[in-house]
């Protein structure tokens, strides 16, 4: 762990990716402390204010009912790391699982689980997310659901490719041959080295999660008001452009910056653990 | 040419598998969706009579295999059914919108081969020094924001700050141009209008810069490393023991054995623009499938969604087939005269 | 008598983390025109490096650190800008390398390799041109259908048809210098003997210098007029090879013949153990041709 971290300080575009992770993951989790306006998540009006630009009081100014962006972005953070860990959490380990069937069985089973993923791959993943959000309610639940349906396979196919070249090695025909249950084949001595490109594809899709996550809710398929959300934000200042900018301008690079962090990091990581691109 | 073929069928196989599972599964979700479809279709003042009669209209009366059954023989027939937004048939919407999406993404495509494959080229050529730094930065910054965000940042920027395209839309109102194709760069040029055509295309570059940029960035990456891995090649050393210029390296020797690992991928990020062709539409205005499905789906109009949700499943499909067919003749110019030389 | 290659105290650094590691000690080597020599040593010795620091290749890596003199046909390739370097290869002088296989262009065909190297030479050769000359080539080489190789992909040909392939190529332009790098190495034993014997025919009909990187002395004393021994990153010994090989003069030279069967063997010889008397100062054999 030490040696990774030496290693990834010794980066100097990782040990960005690691410090802005980490600064807006503190700000997610610290908003309602730091934030200047800590009231400015929910339907608060303040007409005084409405409709400014940056300013000492509004480092990135206000939207059209007087509520401070920078305060907005804080919590919108909040929203998007939280759902990307949620998905994560649901999609990695289903798609882990159903690889690593697939991949280490084989026969029957591979046919019907990678022809099924390929069903879910054949769909664009956006389109997909959209469809399923499109017959629920647009909540911050069902986003959950519509992203962590289409992302599961993406982990199937990751897992079963690794899965399908480790079954012919040599550990694991030694623990066939000494009758070990396939269980503990699959997941004691196959998984651990799945391990290393799962996690590293975890932190590249933290990322991926966000645009997704953001892209549903610029369409009005996400979150919805008054809660922030970056998307949102985005797409309701997009009205209007050019002379109330800051209000799209600073959501949209909100999600430039957290995005490019965990990218950095996971590029990082991929060095680290030696996982191929 | 025999083995091309084989090929196609092969692929051609498993897509129709494919396209089973995904028309169960655009099924499912239609089935899923909680309440009753009828009623969400006639709106919340429908009478009691009205409910019945459009249930048997749309067969919810029946098991749902027989459901299933009735739903793919009249996707067969080519019958989608009608929307309830705009009171068409869904084909007809679709053949309406579907043009203007396809014709941005194929413009994004052609940026996105034509920016990202020089760029990861470049980098890989200088790998470890300056302009591989720079184009690694570039490109994950370019990757590290989604379409709608860079669409604002561009609108922004270079059609109110610097008034160099416009704003929204496909084609300045004063022209009238015939529809004939639907892709308006083609129906300016069939009626001779290139007035028209060169406005077409102005249209058109905002929208598919903003749409190629992760792509062209991932296409960058992916090149740079696929020509990496190759430069450490023996065949690579011996091109520069006989002394050929480090492009001409660059280019014959350590890009051309690394494309065909990368143009899967690249087919992939291609498709995938087909989902954020969504958000770019939303922003510049574009009359294409996005506002129409965006709106079909804000009303839970059942019919329009899943039809909209085929089609592009069904060009997805027919890009990563073309792509496969493309892989399979570079392959095949090679393998082909292997057999008339052992 | 004026060397065609002659390299001065020549000495290597890599740049590492640990400030610089030497890898050449200050290498003194000759070469005349049309003469066959052999550099022996152990991988790591510092041959091959030799061999690509001749060629220009690694003055242009960025972490190397050369200096000494490199004169090739009375020009100093150490001080020539780079442009001028990458000129000498490919027509001057070329190289073979150890895996013929994967050392050609898996994309290309033979023909068009063969093109790409013509035209090194004479950029505006047509085509139909470089066929012409390019089966000459391979008939030299003993191929006996030129035609078909030539519109063949490398991996569509066998391990020998390709080392020989590598040969004619490297022969075409008809260079000063030719540099082999355990050419063959990759290949079984009959096989390797056989091209080493065309590749001793064609240098001398061609009147070709030779730099033939070998880890095998026996491989060398069949080819070689005059040998070098080299030992981490030193020439320990130097003679004509007859002379060498009657009377072995430093200890490491007598370690690495008893190491190595007198016939012409693949594989890695291991010297036994590592003796002080191999840092013995150098052994030189007069006489010879340098």
């Amino acid at each position: 762990m030490t040696r990774a971290l030496r290693i990834i300080a010794s980066n100097p575009m990782s040990l960005a990716g690691l410090l802005l992770v980490l600064l807006i993951v503190a700000a997610a989790i610290f908003a309602p402390w730091v934030a200047p306006f800590p009231t400015h998540n929910t339907a608060v009006i303040d007409f005084a204010y409405a409709n400014q630009g940056p300013s000492a009081r509004n480092w990135m100014g206000t939207d059209l009912v007087g509520r401070d962006i920078f305060s907005r972005i804080l919590y919108a953070y909040r929203i998007s790391l939280g759902l990307g860990i949620v998905v994560l959490i649901i999609a990695a380990p289903v798609g882990t699982v159903v690889g690593l069937l697939a991949g280490y069985l084989g026969g029957w089973t591979e046919s019907v689980l990678m022809r099924l993923v390929d069903v879910f791959l054949s769909i664009p993943p956006l389109v997909l997310a959209i469809a399923v959000l499109g017959v629920l309610e647009p909540t911050l639940t069902n986003a959950m659901i519509a992203v962590t349906v289409m992302w599961w396979p993406w982990y199937a196919r990751l897992v079963y490719s690794i899965a399908r070249s480790e079954r012919e090695e040599g550990y694991v025909l030694a623990a066939e041959v000494i009758g070990a249950p396939t269980a503990h084949i699959a997941f004691r001595e196959v998984l651990p080295n799945c391990l290393p490109a799962i996690i590293t594809k975890m932190t590249l899709d933290m990322g991926f999660v966000i645009i997704i996550a953001s892209s549903l809710s610029f369409l009005g398929l996400g979150v919805q008001p008054p809660t922030p959300d970056l998307g949102s934000m985005v797409a309701e200042g997009a009205r209007y452009l050019p002379d109330s900018w800051w209000m799209t301008v600073f959501p949209g690079l909100a999600i430039l910056l957290a995005v490019f962090g965990f990218n950095l990091l996971g590029d990082g990581l991929r060095e680290v653990l030696g996982v191929d691109e | 040419m025999s083995s091309v073929l084989r090929i196609l069928l092969r692929r051609l196989g498993i897509s129709v598998i494919v396209l089973i599972g995904v028309s169960m599964l655009i099924f499912a979700i239609a089935r899923i969706i909680p309440g009753d479809p009828a009623r969400i279709a006639l709106g919340p003042n429908a009478t009691a009579e009205q409910v019945v009669m459009i249930r048997t209209e749309m067969h919810l009366d029946e098991p749902i295999v027989a459901q299933y059954g009735h739903f793919v023989a009249d996707v067969l027939r080519g019958d989608l059914g009608t929307s309830l937004y705009t009171n068409r048939p869904v084909t007809t919407d679709i053949a309406e919108f579907l043009p203007a999406t396809l014709e941005l993404v194929i413009f994004a495509g052609i940026l996105m081969v034509g920016f990202g494959l020089p760029l990861g080229i470049l980098a890989a050529r200088h790998r470890g020094r300056w302009p591989d730094h720079v184009v690694r930065v570039l490109t994950l910054l370019t990757v590290s924001a989604p379409s709608f965000v860079w669409a604002v940042i561009l609108m922004l920027l270079f059609a109110f700050y610097l008034p160099l395209f416009p704003v929204a839309g496909r084609l300045d109102s004063a022209y009238d141009i015939t529809r004939v194709t639907g892709f308006l760069t083609v129906d300016t040029l069939i009626a001779g209008n290139f007035g028209a055509f060169l406005d077409a295309l102005h249209h058109l570059v905002l929208p598919a810069v903003a749409l190629a940029l992760s792509g062209i960035g991932q296409a960058a990456r992916l090149t740079r490393a696929n020509m990496v891995e190759t430069y450490d090649k023996p065949y690579i050393e011996m091109a520069e023991a006989y002394g050929f210029f480090p492009s001409r390296i660059a280019r014959r020797y350590a890009f051309k054995p690394s494309l065909i690992p990368s143009l899967t991928i690249i087919g992939l990020d291609f498709a995938a623009m087909l989902g954020n062709a969504f958000l770019v539409e939303a922003v510049f205005a574009w009359p294409g499938l996005s506002r129409y499905g965006v709106a079909v789906i804000l009303r839970k109009d059942l019919n329009a969604i899943m039809g909209t949700v085929l089609i592009i499943a069904l060009t997805f499909l027919v890009v990563n087939i073309i792509v496969d067919l493309l892989i399979a003749f570079l392959n095949t110019r090679i393998r082909h005269s292997t057999r008339g030389a052992t | 008598m004026s060397a065609l290659l002659d390299i001065r105290d020549l000495r290597l650094g890599f740049k590492g983390l640990r400030g610089i590691t030497e890898v050449l000690h200050g290498i003194d080597l000759a070469i005349a025109a049309g003469e066959r020599v052999a550099l022996v040593g152990e991988s790591g010795s510092g041959k091959s490096v030799t061999a690509r620091i001749i060629l220009g290749l690694l003055q242009e890596a960025r972490a190397a650190r050369v200096s000494g003199a490199v004169e090739f046909d009375g020009r100093d390739i150490s001080t020539m800008p780079a442009r001028q370097r990458a000129k000498l290869r490919g027509t001057e002088m070329s190289m073979i390398f150890q895996d013929p296989t994967s050392s050609l262009n898996p994309t290309f065909t033979i023909g068009r390799q063969f093109a790409e190297v013509m035209r090194r030479r004479q950029p505006e050769m047509s085509r139909e041109a470089c066929d012409r000359r390019a089966s000459e080539m391979l008939a030299e080489v003993s191929i006996p259908d030129p035609a078909r190789v030539l519109s063949a992909y490398p991996f569509q040909l066998s391990g020998g048809m390709n080392q020989r392939v590598m040969i004619a190529m490297a022969l075409v332009n008809h260079p000063k210098l030719l540099l082999a790098d355990e050419p063959g190495t990759a290949l079984d034993v009959s096989v390797q003997a056989l091209t080493l014997r065309l590749m001793h025919d064609l240098v001398e009909r061609h009147g070709t210098a030779v730099l033939f990187i070998s880890h095998n002395l026996g491989v060398v004393r069949e080819f070689a007029d005059r040998v070098y021994v080299i030992y981490r990153g030193r020439i320990v010994e130097e003679g004509p090879t007859r002379a060498l090989f009657d009377n072995p003069g430093h200890a490491y030279t007598r370690a690495l013949m008893s190491a190595v069967p007198r016939i012409t063997g693949a594989g890695l010889p291991e010297v036994p153990e590592v003796s002080d008397d191999f840092l013995a100062p150098m052994v030189r054999h007069t006489g010879g041709a340098a």
